[in-house]
């Protein structure tokens, strides 16, 4: 069988080769195909890679993959009045049997390399997409932000097992410069072997670097918008709350939902562009579904 | 002309040995252990069955240990493990510190964890008699449990409470190492997987829910029934473990 992957990846190699992908393709649809439909059992096997790295675990075991999509409707920039739906993929894969760790829908990627199991740190990163003002009438005049990464750092702790505080702070690189702290505690509570719901409230602090770009009107972009010269500082940017319910309906199907309500405070609030042609008050809204299912690694 | 062919020459000479260093440098598991023909077992996953709670639980829950020094889970891996090998390899005896093998314990710093083995300079020092290709060592391993940071460890039971329920689990939760016997490298290392994927308790190793809770008693040595179960646990997924492992 492995001979037979190996082949599949070698682009000419000739008829012999192409056969045993073929087959090996078949093989695996086959048996993907027959596992997947006896419910909650090993979906199928994948050959180990035919070589290893150094310092990275063993690839070998059971794994769970899980794959599903939500749809999240979401102010169309930060300060919108008008919202938007958008989809967004749910994929990942992790060693069978390990629960799914709490997390809002507000967290960024993010990987713990400190575990205390109460006590978690590490590096954590966001994607920021770029804000351009064809996408909507209320930016127009105001320029274009290029997208932004925020990489840094978070730290979590569970006094108890129902209840999370969480910290990230992050520095941009791209469409802003700036730090961006956000803050949350969560309150988790399992209501039923399959019902978990959480809520708890939320603040983020943000530099002017960080706030400047998406909220500041220099001269040009008040002559073109239309709008009053302002000047954004830093400083408290976002207070709200947020809500989520998860309902596992068997091992492997599983349905969420979630609303996060945040109030812009501060120079994000006070600035023309919110206080004109958007809105102070920014909802999110998300419902989603996952199929989970397990493969092997031999 | 000559000076390219040379360079030629050269450069695919270059191309073999880096080839083989780096077929070396990433020489799988699986290669690795076909070398290996006498193999020693270590079992230290220590005399503690541990009782903790999780969910909706109060401050200051550490989970409580209590003996079970009398179901000797210890050679009942080594026994199992021995016989499991045996038709692939020549297991012999060894003698080791079972408590110092015990008392290690994993460090919270991920990085730490890949990087530098926790039980390597042991078997480098405290194993007789050296010279064995391989050295097999089984000791308790971790796992979370639930949304928040919940941590069970080893044998035991936890009781986890939601708002309108509370249930219970019992769970062997081990790790298997394959030491070198001359190097002291880890060629492989696997924590055993869940032996059931179809009941709605998650728990990466194997684990069981329990029909009727347990007293959270010190009598759990001489209650016949938690000590099936846990042999029950061991029984189903010491050979998958080890066979993931490519040991069989």
């Amino acid at each position: 069988m492995r001979d037979r992957i190996r082949a599949c990846f070698r682009p000419a190699a000739g008829a012999a080769a192409r056969r045993a992908a073929r087959s090996a393709a078949a093989a695996f649809g086959v048996t993907a195909g027959l596992s997947i439909s006896a419910f909650a059992q090993t979906a199928f096997t994948l050959p180990s890679p035919p070589f290893e790295l150094p310092l990275v675990p063993t690839l070998s075991g059971t794994w769970t993959a899980t794959i599903g999509a939500e749809g999240a409707y979401k102010p169309d920039f930060e300060g919108a009045r008008t919202s938007m739906l958008s989809p967004v993929p749910i994929a990942s894969i992790r060693r069978a049997g390990s629960p799914d760790a709490f997390r809002s829908p507000r967290d960024s990627a993010s990987i713990a390399l400190i575990d205390f199991g109460d006590l978690r740190a590490g590096p954590a990163g966001k994607f920021v997409p770029a804000r351009n003002q064809a996408s909507n009438a209320a930016l127009r005049g105001l320029g274009d932000v290029n997208a932004a990464f925020e990489l840094g750092g978070f730290i979590e702790f569970f006094p108890v097992d129902w209840f999370r505080l969480r910290n990230e702070t992050r520095a941009g690189l791209g469409g802003h410069g700036g730090v961006v702290s956000d803050f949350s505690a969560d309150f988790i509570v399992p209501v039923t072997r399959a019902l978990t719901i959480s809520a708890g409230p939320r603040f983020t602090f943000e530099s002017a670097a960080a706030t400047a770009p998406y909220f500041s009107i220099n001269q040009a972009q008040a002559m073109a918008s239309g709008l009053a010269a302002f000047n954004a500082r830093g400083g408290a940017h976002a207070a709200g709350v947020g809500a989520q319910v998860r309902y596992r309906i068997n091992p492997q199907w599983e349905v969420h939902s979630y609303v996060e309500y945040q109030r812009l405070l501060g120079d994000a609030a006070r600035s023309p562009l919110v206080t004109v042609r958007g809105s102070a008050n920014q909802t999110t809204v998300g419902i989603g579904a996952s199929y989970s299912f397990d493969f092997k690694i031999r | 002309m000559q000076l390219t062919g040379r360079r030629v020459a050269f450069t695919m000479l270059m191309l073999v040995v880096l080839g083989h260093s780096a077929s070396a440098l990433f020489e799988t598991r699986d290669a690795k252990l076909q070398a290996v023909r006498t193999v020693g077992i270590i079992s230290a996953l220590g005399d503690g069955f541990i009782f903790s709670k999780a969910g909706l639980t109060g401050f200051g829950n550490p989970g409580r240990s209590v003996s079970i020094a009398s179901w000797a889970l210890d050679d009942v891996f080594t026994q199992q493990a021995s016989a499991l090998l045996s038709s692939r390899f020549q297991i012999k005896p060894v003698s080791y510190s079972r408590a110092n093998f015990v008392a290690i314990t994993e460090s919270p710093l991920r990085p730490v964890e890949l990087i530098r083995d926790r039980f390597r300079k042991l078997v480098e020092t405290e194993v007789t008699p050296q010279g064995l290709d391989a050295l097999v060592v089984i000791t308790r391993a971790r796992a979370d449990l639930g949304a928040g940071g919940r941590k069970v460890e080893g044998i035991g039971l936890v009781t986890y409470s939601t708002m309108t329920e509370s249930y219970s689990a019992i769970h062997a939760l081990y790790e298997i190492r394959v030491v070198d016997g001359k190097t002291f490298e880890v060629i492989e290392k696997l924590a055993a997987g869940p032996v059931d994927s179809t009941t709605d308790f998650r728990l990466a190793g194997p684990s069981r829910l329990l029909d009727q809770g347990v007293e959270d008693s010190s009598d759990v040595a001489s209650d016949e029934r938690l000590h099936g179960a846990i042999l029950d646990l061991i029984t189903r997924s010491l050979p998958t473990t080890l066979q993931d492992m490519h040991l069989r």
